[in-house]
């Protein structure tokens, strides 16, 4: 972990209006996110926590310009990313990448796995013809742990475990720099959960690209983290080391979060299991 | 335990889903007891069946291709599968009621919160309007909902998260059910609201006495409110004890793998011990233990379903190798 | 070749079962045949007068008898299908295409659809026929022009529906991750969101061939459409109508086929509508 801040936010505030329930002429105004700033460092993770509505995920969304109500400052590489037009940032989109919550949603029905991963290596122009964009998904798919063969098949013939992973591919096939993850676990069962937990952890680490994992569960957040963010209603209450939340929690709320959760006792022993870090197939 | 002192047995259940003509089996014979006063939770994923038992039993599963095609289930000494849709229909909401996991959906959006908890009382007692708005504000404030004389009037989406699934309990809990069953009451909520509605639950059934059937994909959660527990996997109950038991012995191995997936509060530690693989399809099961091609014990015996042994005081493991495992054990 | 193969067997999986709409299809099927194969079928020539045989009876070699100029009725009866399929098909390419640029377009550019759709809405007011009728006084009678004219009718609802759905996918989680992975707007209009409105758009194709048959025969009737030497259904209609009392068959069987086409075609629709994406299936109500 470098001493570089490798993506600085400034005093972001994110503001949506929206219509009121309540009357024609009425608007409300849901101030999301609230003067936050916040650093992440090359090579790490970090992780913001927080509840329904602390605007965790719009503050991602925003960083991958899916949301273009902020004002403030997010720079990256030496420039605003924040006014940037979409059009400017479009290059950018190869270094920064979106893992999305829902293996269910996130991946187009209509195109087989292929067209979906192949995409990015088009766009972004890393490859030269279909053979070799063939070459380097069968390459990806077997790192997150599936067949190559998968690339000829849909979305609904995968589970909802699979579907991340190949959502996790698709990520991982420009080499990004800054990967959001989005409740990128969330969604699944909780085997499964800690697979896919390892799958982002092992290339995370192998990789060695940062990470803003965005979550609202503190057990999986602690496992991934180096660093983690405690929001609150659109603010954060505290920043700090993994280590120093757990067992050292200033803010009030974060001592609140953390007695919540529902306690397991401690494990007497680990097993070994069919194969090194908690199996893929 | 006697079928009369168990509040509730289910014996030998098997439910199976109509499609294309032809049964599909997914819940494969399960059977447990619950008796008054007692919390039971059932633990498991996807495809496990732990929804479709708790439907069976509330008897939600009349007009859907869900078809139960064996046991029974033994309500107060009564089989449940033998009564008449009236019968059934005059315990749902009175001497069983059910709370989902979605409350916003579960509540009529068009309806005031009021209205929904009086008609709960009314199709069951017979009580004037009065006495049923004077019931509801009771159990509004039973379950702490704040300020209650005007959120009785209130529409649903003017409420929170929590206080949706507290009306639910409320409407539960109108008619002072002998048993309760909670399908992931909590799973839609925030963590701190989560804990608030666990407390109230366990409150309750401390002032009611109902028995309440919790389940979850949450082992945090089962254990934290739960006597006594049962994992489900693949239709079928591969263990069951009393919830402290549970962590002190080593039980089924997809339970320890399930407890192993959790990632540990209290340390450090590098890499998951993740169980490999995934659940099969409901028409591809291995033949024997249906966890076995996921096992790091398994072994050629695996073929034959495993018996449900016993291996202390009301620990039961769907295992060949229950007992061993535990003399494995340091 | 996959992209025929799906829409086939999106086809194939919707008739299962359902034998009205089978039987339906088989129809169409039929006619397509006959429409393509009219000039092997057909034993005459549609244009072909036989002044001395004016107004038989169906019989032999004039199968369905002949009209007031002596043309054999099931010649032209044949022909009529082929121009049938023309006219739906024409109209179905046009509706779609410029319905379904339209209503994409305006769905995901929001700025662009507030004022488009104005403009349909505009249109949609006009009843259907009365649209068609207003655009074919403007423009002469030709194949052509009334397959533009019918279109262009059913380009307004087409767009309407296209227009409802984008905006229900554009907000799908795969378009936001297709916009993460730096597609374009057209890339993602294109290779995104319309491969998803194939299925809708199916079903909407069958309804407007259907009405396009009702649409053409009216405006024939009226003595708009199709120029008159045409040998359509519609025209036979509007030509023979005043020789209903002594020769019935020349309205009976173009009229007969007219309404086993648009039934059929109606059955086929509902059976897709029915395995269509259930996203989808309030948005369609037909034409």
């Amino acid at each position: 972990m470098s001493a570089n801040p490798f993506l600085e936010v400034n005093n972001l505030n994110v503001v949506f209006h929206t219509k009121s329930a309540s009357g024609m002429f009425n608007k409300e105004h849901n101030h999301a996110v609230k003067n936050v700033s916040f650093s992440v460092y090359e090579g790490e993770v970090l992780s913001l926590v927080g509840e329904s509505g602390c605007g965790k995920t719009t503050i991602g969304r925003v960083i991958t310009h899916l949301e273009h109500a902020g004002t403030g400052e997010i720079i990256y590489a030496g420039q605003n990313i924040l006014t940037m037009s979409d059009t400017r940032f479009r290059p950018l989109r190869k270094q920064i990448q979106m893992i999305f919550q829902d293996p269910y949603a996130s991946l187009n029905p209509r195109l087989t796995v292929e067209k979906t991963l192949s995409e990015p290596l088009f766009i972004h122009k890393l490859v030269k013809n279909r053979s070799d964009a063939r070459t380097k998904i069968a390459a990806m798919l077997n790192e997150v742990g599936l067949n190559a063969e998968a690339m000829d098949r849909y979305p609904h013939e995968f589970s909802g475990g699979q579907r991340q992973r190949i959502g996790i591919a698709r990520v991982m096939m420009v080499q990004p720099r800054l990967i959001i993850a989005d409740e990128a676990v969330s969604a699944l069962d909780v085997s499964i959960q800690a697979q896919v937990l390892n799958l982002l952890k092992q290339l995370q680490r192998s990789s060695g690209v940062a990470m803003l994992f965005i979550s609202h569960d503190l057990a999986v957040v602690r496992h991934i983290s180096d660093r983690i963010a405690v929001m609150y209603q659109g603010e954060i209450v505290e920043l700090n080391e993994t280590r120093q939340i757990f067992e050292q929690p200033q803010h009030e709320y974060t001592q609140r979060l953390l007695s919540s959760i529902p306690v397991i006792p401690s494990r007497k022993n680990i097993e070994p299991t069919l194969s090194s870090n908690g199996g893929m197939l | 335990m006697s079928k009369a002192e168990a509040l509730l047995r289910v014996e030998n259940l098997n439910i199976a889903i109509l499609e294309n003509k032809q049964l599909q089996p997914v819940v494969r014979g399960i059977s447990f007891d619950l008796h008054t006063g007692e919390t039971l939770g059932i633990v498991g994923e996807s495809g496990s069946g732990k929804s479709l038992t708790a439907l069976a039993i509330m008897g939600l599963l009349t007009g859907t291709p869900i078809r139960i095609t064996g046991g029974h289930i033994w309500f107060k000494g009564e089989d449940l599968l033998q009564q008449s849709k009236a019968q059934r229909r005059a315990l749902m909401g009175n001497a069983m009621a059910m709370i989902f996991q979605e409350p916003m959906t579960s509540l009529n959006p068009v309806y005031r919160i009021g209205d929904q908890i009086i008609e709960t009382i009314k199709q069951h007692q017979n009580i004037n309007a009065n006495g049923a708005r004077k019931r509801a504000l009771e159990l509004l404030d039973m379950v702490k909902i704040p300020d209650a004389t005007h959120r009785i009037d209130h529409y649903p989406h003017q409420l929170s998260g929590g206080q949706r699934q507290r009306v639910m309990i409320a409407m539960a809990l109108a008619c002072d059910p002998d048993l309760l069953i909670a399908d992931e009451p909590t799973t839609a909520l925030d963590v701190t609201v989560q804990k608030e509605i666990l407390e109230l639950m366990a409150e309750l059934q401390r002032t009611t006495g109902t028995a309440i059937i919790l389940i979850s994909h949450d082992l945090g959660v089962i254990t934290q409110t739960c006597d006594s527990v049962a994992v489900m996997y693949c239709g079928k109950i591969v263990e069951s004890s009393s919830t402290k038991n549970l962590f002190d012995r080593l039980g089924h191995p997809y339970t320890r793998g399930l407890i192993n997936s959790i990632p540990p509060l209290d340390n450090d530690i590098e890499w998951l011990n993740a169980i490999p693989g995934q659940v099969p399809a409901l028409n591809a099961l291995p033949t024997g233990c249906p966890f076995q091609p996921r096992c790091y014990h398994a072994q050629d015996q695996c073929n034959q379903a495993p018996p449900l042994t016993l291996i202390d005081d009301e620990h039961k493991v769907r295992c060949h190798f229950a007992v061993q495992l535990q003399s494995s054990d340091s | 070749m996959r992209v025929l193969i799906s829409p086939l067997r999106f086809i194939l999986e919707a008739l299962r079962g359902r034998k009205l709409a089978t039987i339906g299809a088989l129809w169409l099927l039929l006619i397509i045949v006959l429409g393509i194969g009219a000039p092997l079928v057909a034993p005459f020539d549609p244009l072909e007068i036989d002044p001395i045989a004016r107004l038989s009876e169906p019989g032999a070699p004039y199968l369905f008898g002949t009209d007031h100029f002596g043309r054999d009725t099931f010649s032209r009866a044949v022909y009529g299908a082929r121009m049938a399929l023309i006219i739906g098909f024409g109209s179905v390419v046009v509706a779609l295409l410029c319905g379904g640029l339209i209503g994409m377009l305006s769905g995901y550019f929001t700025g662009l659809g507030h004022i488009l759709m104005r403009v349909v809405d505009v249109l949609m007011a006009f009843p259907a026929l009365l649209l068609a009728l207003g655009l074919m006084t403007i423009l002469e009678r030709s194949v052509m022009n009334t397959i533009i004219v019918i279109g262009t009718v059913y380009a307004t609802t087409t767009a309407r529906i296209l227009f409802g759905m984008t905006l229900k996918l554009k907000n799908d989680v795969f378009i936001d991750a297709a916009r993460c992975t730096g597609a374009g707007h057209f890339s993602i209009l294109f290779k995104h969101i319309l491969p998803n409105l194939l299925s809708p758009i199916l079903v909407q194709a069958t309804f407007i061939f259907a009405f396009a048959q009702l649409q053409a025969a009216a405006l024939d009737f009226l003595g708009l459409g199709l120029p008159p030497e045409t040998p359509s259904w519609g025209n036979m209609l509007a030509e023979e109508r005043i020789y209903i009392t002594r020769a019935p068959w020349l309205l009976i069987y173009p009229g007969v086929l007219i309404i086993l086409s648009v039934f059929s075609m109606n059955l086929l629709g509902d059976a897709l509508r029915d395995r269509i994406d259930p996203r989808f299936k309030d948005d369609i109500a037909g034409v």
